[in-house]
C-alpha cells in the first residue's frame, strides 16, 4: 500500500506539475533571447493533447483501438467551420459553435460506431483506418458543402468580454487553450472514476467476465468511441478556430491519427498525465525542438537544403519510429503508466520469468 | 473504343494492378496467420525494394540504354537481388522488433511495426537523396523518381488496336503467378509449409509436437519480405514512379485486399488482390476518379461488418 | 477544490487577455470585418537594420525550384549591396514545408506568419509559393499590416473581388488595407491564354483533368470557364487521387472520349508526371496541357523526358529566363555570372518580388510596416524584367506577359508569347 500511495501521489502530482509549469511558462519565456522563445509554439500542444485524452478513452480505457481519429478530428473542423464562417447562414461565435462542434462529433461517433463496433480487436482498427481515408475523399469531393480544397475560411476567433483573440497576439490564446485543457482533463478524470469509466476499464480487462457482470459491451463501447470523437471533434473545431481556417482536408490524415497513438503509447496508456505528458513530449519534439534547431542551424548556414541527411526536421520519421520500438521493448506502459495497466504488464514479465526459469534451456 | 473494348481493357488493367496488390497482400496474410499482427511496415518494406531496385536499375547503367525488345538483361538481378534483400530485411526487423514482444499484449507488436514503418519510411527519404544518375543527383530527395523502362511498351496487339496489352501486363502475371503457385506448394506439401500451418493453428500446441516456433515465423517474414521485393521490382517496372511515401496507399490497398479475401487465406489474398484492381478499374471508369478510393474503402467496411471472415475466409470462433 | 481553481484559471485567461491586448470596439458582432485598431509592432530591435524573410518550400519536390527564387531574391539584395538608404537589408529563407507533406503545410505557414509578425525587425515577408499557403499567413500579415509579396501565388481569389468565393479578398485584409501584392499574373489569365491557346493549336474537344488542389482545381476551372466561348468541348472534368500508383484506367476511359488535348490542372508534386507516363503507356497520344505548376525540372525528371516530348505544353505566367530582354536580360547574365547555374521559371519573380520590396522600403524611408506596405502600393512604371510595370488598385501587377513553352530533347522550350 505505501508504495501505490506514493506511486498515486506522484502521478497525481504530475498533472498539477505540469499545469504550474504551463501557468508560469508564458512569463519564462518572456525572458529568453528572441530566438530561443518558443512558449507561443506550445498551443498546438493543448490542442492535440485533447485529441489525445479522445483516444485515451477509446484506447486506453476501453483497450478499442481507432486509428482514424483524424476523420472525427475533421469532422469537428469542418463542422466548427461551417458554423461559424460568414459565408454560410449560421454564423455562430466560437461560444456557441465549440459545444455544437461537440454534439456532432459524438453523434457522428455513435453514426460510424454502430455498425463497426462488433467488430473484434485489429479488424475495428482497419475499419477505423478507412474511415480517416474515407474522410478525407469525401470532404475533398463534396466541394460544394465544404468548399472542398480551398477549406473554409476564414474562420472568426473567439471573444471573450469584449475582448477579441486575435493571432498575433498569443498570450490570451495560450491561457483560452490552457483553461479548456483543464476542463478537458477534470471531464476525463471524473469519466475515468465513474460507473462508465469504471465499465470501459472492465471491458479493456476482460470482455467475457464483464458481460457476465451484466455490462453491455456494445453500449459501453459505443458510449467510449463517441466520447472518444467528441474530443476529437472538439480538438478540430479549436485547431480551426487557432489556425482561422479549417485547412484542406488532407491536414486529417493518418498522420494526426497516429501522432495521438504515440502521445497515447509513449506517454504511458489510460493515465491522463501520462497522456498530457505524451502531448508535450511528441508535439514539442515535432513542432518546437526540431523547428527551433532546424532554423538556428539554417541561420548558422550549417543546413545544406540539397543534402536531405542535413535537415534535422528530416530525421523525424528516424525518431519518432525508434522512439516507438524502443518504448513497446522496454517500457510498454509508457512513461507514466496507469497503475493497472503497468502492474498487468510486469505481472506478465514475472509469469514469463518464471516460465522460462522453469524451461531453464532459454 | 467500343465499350466491350473499353470492358476488356480495364479488366487487364485491373487485374494486372490487382496482381501486385495480391502479391503484397500474401506478406500481409502469412504474417497475420502465424501471429496475428498487422505488419504495417509491410508496405514501407516494399517501398525500399523499389528504391533498391532503381539504385540497382543505375548501378547496371540500365537507364542509359533504350527501351528492349522485349525485356531487358537487367531483370534477372533485380529479381534475385531485391528479394533476397527484402527478405533479409523482413527478417531482421522480426528479430528485433516483434519477436522480443512475442508474449506481449496484442497492442505492442502493432505499434512497434508502426515504428519500424516510421523508419523505413524515413530511410526511403534519405535514400532518395542518394547522389546517383537515377535519383537526379540527389538534389530533391522526397521528389518521385522515374524508374526507367526495362520492359518493352509495344502493344503486341499490333499498333493499331484499341486494348493495350504490352509485355508488361504479361510479365506481372508471368512473375506473379509462378510465385503463388509455388508458395501454395510450399505450404501444403513441405515440411516447413506443414509447420507453418500448425503453428498458425496453435503455437503452443505446435512448440509442444516439438517445432521451433520462432524459425518458423522468422521463415514466414522471409518469404512474405521476398515476395514484397518481387512485388517491388514488378510493380517499378510497371508504373515507372517510386516515391518514399508510396508504402502508405500501396499498403492499405494490399491489406484491404488481404481482409476481403479473408486475412490468413493464401487463396484469399489473390481473390482479394483481384477485386479490389478491379473494383479501382471500373470505378474509375463508371464512378468517378475521385470517388474510388471511397469506394473500395466503403466495400471494405460493409464486407467486414456483414462477412468479418471475408470472401474466401472460414468463420472462426473466437477463442476464449 | 477543483471548482474554484477552474474559475481561477479562467480569469487568468480574462486577465491577461485583456492585460496584453487592445479590445476591439465593441457593438459590433461581425468581427471579421471589422478593421482593428492599427496593432502596435513589437518593440525592441535594431533601428538600423531591415530584416526581409521568406516562406517558402524548402523540403520536398519544389526544392530545386526554391533554391532558384532564394537565389533571386539574394541577387536583388545585393544588387543594392545589401542597403537601401541608412538601412542594412537582412535577408532570412524560411521554410514552410514539412517532410511528411512533400510540401507547404498550413501549421508552419502560420507559424512562420507569426514570427514574422513578432520580430521587430521583419519589414516585409516574401511568400508564399503556393496559393493555398497565403490564405493562412496572408490575414496575420495584413492585421500586422506587414507588407507581403509573392513570387508565386496565382490563385486569383487572393486579390481580386468576384472571382474567386463570395467573402474574398476582403477575408484576407482584416484590416481593411491591402498588404498583400504579387509580381505574377494570376489564374483567370493563365486559365484563359491556356484555352486560347488550345484553340489556336486547332483542338476541339478537351478533357479536363485536376488534382482536387486549391492552385490545380482552380486553374481547372479558370480553363473550363475560357473554354465554352471559344469553342472548345469540354468532354470531361474530373479529379485524380495525387497519390494513385497508376491512372491507367483513368487514361483508358478518356480515349473512349477521343480528345484532341488533355489538361491538367496540377502541379509535379501532385504526380503530373506519372500522369503523362500513363497517357502515353495507355496510347494516348494526344496534346497534353499543364500549367506553371509544373514548370519546373523536376517535372521533365519524374515524368521521364521521353513520356513529354514533343506534345507537351505548358503555360507559364513570364517568359523564360533566357528569353528575357532589357533589365530581364540583364538579369539573366547576373544569375548565371553569380551562381554559375540555369535559374529556373519562378527564379526571376524571387528577384522581381524582392526588387519590388526594396523599392517600397526606397520609398518609405523609413523603418516603418504600415509606410511600407502603403509604398509598395505607390510602385508606377516599375522597370521591370519583362516590361514597365505598376501594381493595380487589388495588389496585381500590371503585365500580363505569358508564355507557351513544350519540351524538346529533354529541356523546357519556349514556343510563344501568349495573350497579347
Amino acid at each position: 500500500m505505501p508504495a501505490g500511495g506514493i506511486r498515486r501521489i506522484l502521478v497525481l502530482r504530475a498533472g498539477w506539475i505540469l499545469l504550474a509549469i504551463a501557468l508560469v511558462l508564458p512569463v519564462f519565456d518572456s525572458f529568453l533571447p528572441r530566438e530561443f522563445q518558443f512558449a507561443g509554439l506550445m498551443r498546438p500542444i493543448f490542442i492535440l493533447a485533447i485529441l489525445g485524452l479522445g483516444l485515451n478513452v477509446v484506447t486506453g480505457y476501453t483497450g478499442l483501438l481507432n486509428l482514424g481519429l483524424a476523420a472525427f478530428m475533421a469532422i469537428g473542423a469542418y463542422s466548427y467551420g461551417i458554423l461559424t464562417c460568414d459565408i454560410y447562414p449560421y454564423q455562430l461565435s466560437f461560444w456557441t459553435a465549440l459545444p455544437l462542434t461537440i454534439c456532432i462529433g459524438a453523434t457522428a461517433g455513435i453514426v460510424l460506431g454502430l455498425p463497426t463496433i462488433r467488430l473484434r480487436g485489429d479488424y475495428l482498427a482497419i475499419v477505423t483506418l478507412g474511415l480517416g481515408e474515407i474522410m478525407q475523399d469525401t470532404l475533398k469531393n463534396l466541394d460544394g458543402i465544404t468548399q472542398g480544397t480551398q477549406g473554409i475560411n476564414p474562420l472568426p476567433a473567439p471573444r471573450l468580454f469584449n475582448y477579441q483573440f486575435s493571432p498575433e497576439n498569443w498570450i490570451p490564446w495560450y491561457y483560452l487553450l490552457l483553461a479548456i485543457l483543464a476542463v478537458v482533463v477534470l471531464f476525463c478524470r471524473n469519466l475515468e472514476h465513474s460507473r462508465v469509466g469504471r465499465s470501459w476499464i472492465a471491458i479493456r480487462e476482460d470482455e467475457i467476465a464483464a458481460t457476465c457482470m451484466g455490462i453491455n459491451p456494445v453500449k459501453v463501447k459505443l458510449l467510449a468511441f463517441s466520447v472518444g470523437a467528441e474530443l476529437a471533434a472538439m480538438s478540430g473545431g479549436l485547431w480551426a478556430a487557432y489556425l482561422g481556417s479549417t485547412g484542406e482536408p488532407g491536414n486529417y490524415d493518418f498522420q494526426i491519427s497516429i501522432i495521438a497513438l504515440c502521445m497515447v503509447i509513449i506517454g504511458g496508456m489510460g493515465n491522463i498525465s501520462g497522456v498530457l505528458l505524451g502531448a508535450v513530449v511528441m508535439i514539442g519534439f515535432n513542432s518546437i525542438l526540431l523547428v527551433k534547431v532546424t532554423t538556428i542551424l539554417a541561420q548558422k548556414g550549417l543546413i545544406d537544403t540539397q543534402n536531405v541527411i542535413t535537415v534535422p526536421s528530416n530525421w523525424k520519421y528516424m525518431v519518432f519510429g525508434f522512439a516507438l520500438i524502443l518504448t513497446m521493448r522496454f517500457k510498454p506502459e509508457g512513461l507514466l503508466p496507469s497503475r493497472q495497466i503497468k502492474a498487468e504488464l510486469h505481472e506478465m514479465d514475472e509469469d514469463r520469468r518464471a516460465l522460462k526459469k522453469k524451461a531453464g534451456t532459454k | 473504343m467500343s465499350n466491350t473494348e473499353v470492358l476488356l481493357q480495364q479488366l487487364i488493367i485491373g487485374l494486372s494492378n490487382g496482381m501486385i496488390i495480391a502479391l503484397i497482400a500474401l506478406g500481409y496474410t502469412m504474417v497475420y496467420g502465424i501471429v496475428e499482427l498487422i505488419n504495417f511496415a509491410h508496405g514501407d518494406l516494399f517501398m525500399l525494394g523499389a528504391f533498391l531496385a532503381l539504385t540497382v536499375v543505375g548501378a547496371l547503367g540500365l537507364d542509359a540504354i533504350p527501351e528492349p525488345a522485349l525485356l531487358s538483361w537487367g531483370f534477372i538481378p533485380l529479381l534475385i537481388i531485391v528479394p533476397l534483400f527484402c527478405a533479409t530485411l523482413n527478417w531482421s526487423i522480426d528479430r528485433l522488433a516483434y519477436r522480443p514482444l512475442r508474449d506481449a499484449p496484442r497492442l505492442a507488436p502493432l505499434v512497434s511495426a508502426i515504428g519500424v514503418s516510421f523508419v523505413l519510411i524515413n530511410i526511403g527519404l534519405f535514400w532518395g537523396g542518394l547522389r546517383m544518375d537515377v535519383f537526379n543527383g540527389g538534389v530533391a530527395a522526397a521528389s518521385p523518381k522515374d524508374f526507367p523502362w526495362i520492359v518493352s511498351s509495344a502493344n503486341l496487339l499490333g499498333p493499331d488496336s484499341n486494348i493495350i496489352l504490352t509485355w508488361n501486363e504479361l510479365l506481372v502475371f508471368a512473375i506473379t503467378v509462378p510465385l503463388m503457385i509455388g508458395l501454395s506448394v510450399l505450404v501444403k506439401f513441405t515440411r516447413l509449409g506443414k509447420a507453418m500451418r500448425a503453428v498458425a493453428q496453435n503455437p503452443t500446441a505446435a512448440r509442444l509436437m516439438g517445432i521451433d516456433v520462432d524459425r518458423v515465423i522468422g521463415a514466414t517474414f522471409l518469404i512474405g519480405g521476398a515476395l514484397a521485393g518481387a512485388a517491388a521490382v514488378v510493380y517499378s517496372s510497371y508504373n515507372h514512379t517510386i516515391y518514399f511515401q508510396m508504402g502508405f496507399r500501396v499498403g492499405m490497398d494490399a491489406f484491404t485486399a488481404a481482409v476481403l479475401g479473408g486475412i490468413g487465406n493464401l487463396p484469399g489474398a489473390l481473390v482479394g488482390g483481384l477485386v479490389i484492381g478491379v473494383i479501382r478499374a471500373m470505378s474509375d471508369q463508371y464512378i468517378a476518379t475521385e470517388w474510388t478510393n471511397v469506394v473500395v474503402f466503403a466495400i471494405l467496411i460493409v464486407v467486414l461488418t456483414f462477412r468479418p471472415s471475408g470472401i474466401l475466409g472460414a468463420t472462426v470462433r473466437e477463442k476464449v | 477544490m477543483r471548482i474554484p481553481f477552474i474559475v481561477g484559471l479562467v480569469g487568468l485567461a480574462v486577465l491577461s487577455g485583456c492585460g496584453s491586448g487592445t479590445p476591439a470596439p465593441s457593438g459590433d458582432s461581425n468581427t471579421t470585418t471589422t478593421p482593428s485598431a492599427t496593432p502596435a509592432a513589437p518593440s525592441g530591435g535594431n533601428p538600423s537594420v531591415i530584416k526581409i524573410v521568406s516562406s517558402l518550400p524548402h523540403t520536398g519536390s519544389a526544392n530545386a525550384q526554391i533554391m532558384t527564387i532564394v537565389n533571386g531574391i539574394k541577387l536583388a539584395i545585393d544588387e543594392v549591396g545589401g542597403k537601401v538608404g541608412d538601412f542594412t537589408i537582412v535577408y532570412e529563407a524560411w521554410d514552410d514545408a514539412s517532410p511528411e507533406r512533400g510540401q507547404w503545410d498550413p501549421a508552419i505557414e502560420s507559424a512562420n506568419a507569426q514570427k514574422a509578425v513578432a520580430d521587430p525587425d521583419v519589414m516585409a515577408y516574401i511568400g508564399t509559393y503556393n496559393s493555398g499557403a497565403a490564405k493562412y499567413s496572408m490575414p496575420i500579415l495584413n492585421n500586422a499590416l506587414l507588407l507581403m509579396v509573392s513570387p508565386a501565388n496565382t490563385w486569383p481569389g487572393l486579390t481580386k473581388p468576384g472571382v474567386g468565393e463570395a467573402n474574398e479578398p476582403m477575408t484576407y485584409r482584416p484590416s481593411g488595407k491591402i498588404t498583400y501584392y504579387r509580381v505574377v499574373p494570376a489564374d483567370d489569365i493563365q486559365g484563359l491564354v491556356a484555352a486560347q491557346w488550345a484553340s489556336e493549336m486547332g483542338c476541339k474537344k478537351v478533357y479536363v483533368l485536376h488534382d482536387r488542389e486549391l492552385y490545380g482545381q482552380g486553374i481547372a476551372k479558370m480553363f473550363q470557364q475560357a473554354s465554352g466561348p471559344l469553342g472548345l468541348e469540354i468532354l470531361g472534368f474530373e479529379g485524380i487521387d495525387p497519390k494513385a500508383s497508376n491512372y491507367r484506367s483513368l487514361v483508358t476511359k478518356i480515349k473512349q472520349s477521343a480528345p484532341d488535348l488533355v489538361y491538367f490542372g496540377g502541379t509535379t508534386q501532385t504526380n503530373a508526371g506519372q500522369l503523362a507516363k500513363d497517357l502515353r503507356a495507355g496510347g494516348l497520344a494526344v496534346k497534353f496541357m499543364v500549367p506553371d505548376g509544373c514548370f519546373e525540372d523536376a517535372f521533365i525528371e519524374s515524368a521521364g523526358a521521353a513520356n513529354l516530348e514533343g506534345n507537351t505544353f505548358i503555360t507559364f505566367g513570364g517568359l523564360p529566363a533566357d528569353k528575357l530582354t532589357g533589365k530581364g536580360a540583364e538579369y539573366y547574365a547576373n544569375y548565371k555570372a553569380k551562381y554559375n547555374s540555369e535559374p529556373q521559371a519562378y527564379s526571376a519573380y524571387g528577384y522581381e518580388s524582392a526588387r519590388a520590396v526594396l523599392e517600397a522600403i526606397r520609398i518609405a524611408g523609413k523603418k516603418d510596416r504600415a509606410a511600407i506596405a502603403a509604398a509598395c502600393g505607390q510602385i508606377k512604371d516599375f522597370d521591370g524584367l519583362l516590361a514597365k510595370w505598376s501594381f493595380d488598385e487589388n495588389g496585381d501587377i500590371t503585365t500580363k506577359t505569358l508564355s507557351g513553352n513544350t519540351v524538346k530533347n529533354g529541356k523546357f522550350e519556349f514556343v510563344k508569347i501568349l495573350g497579347q
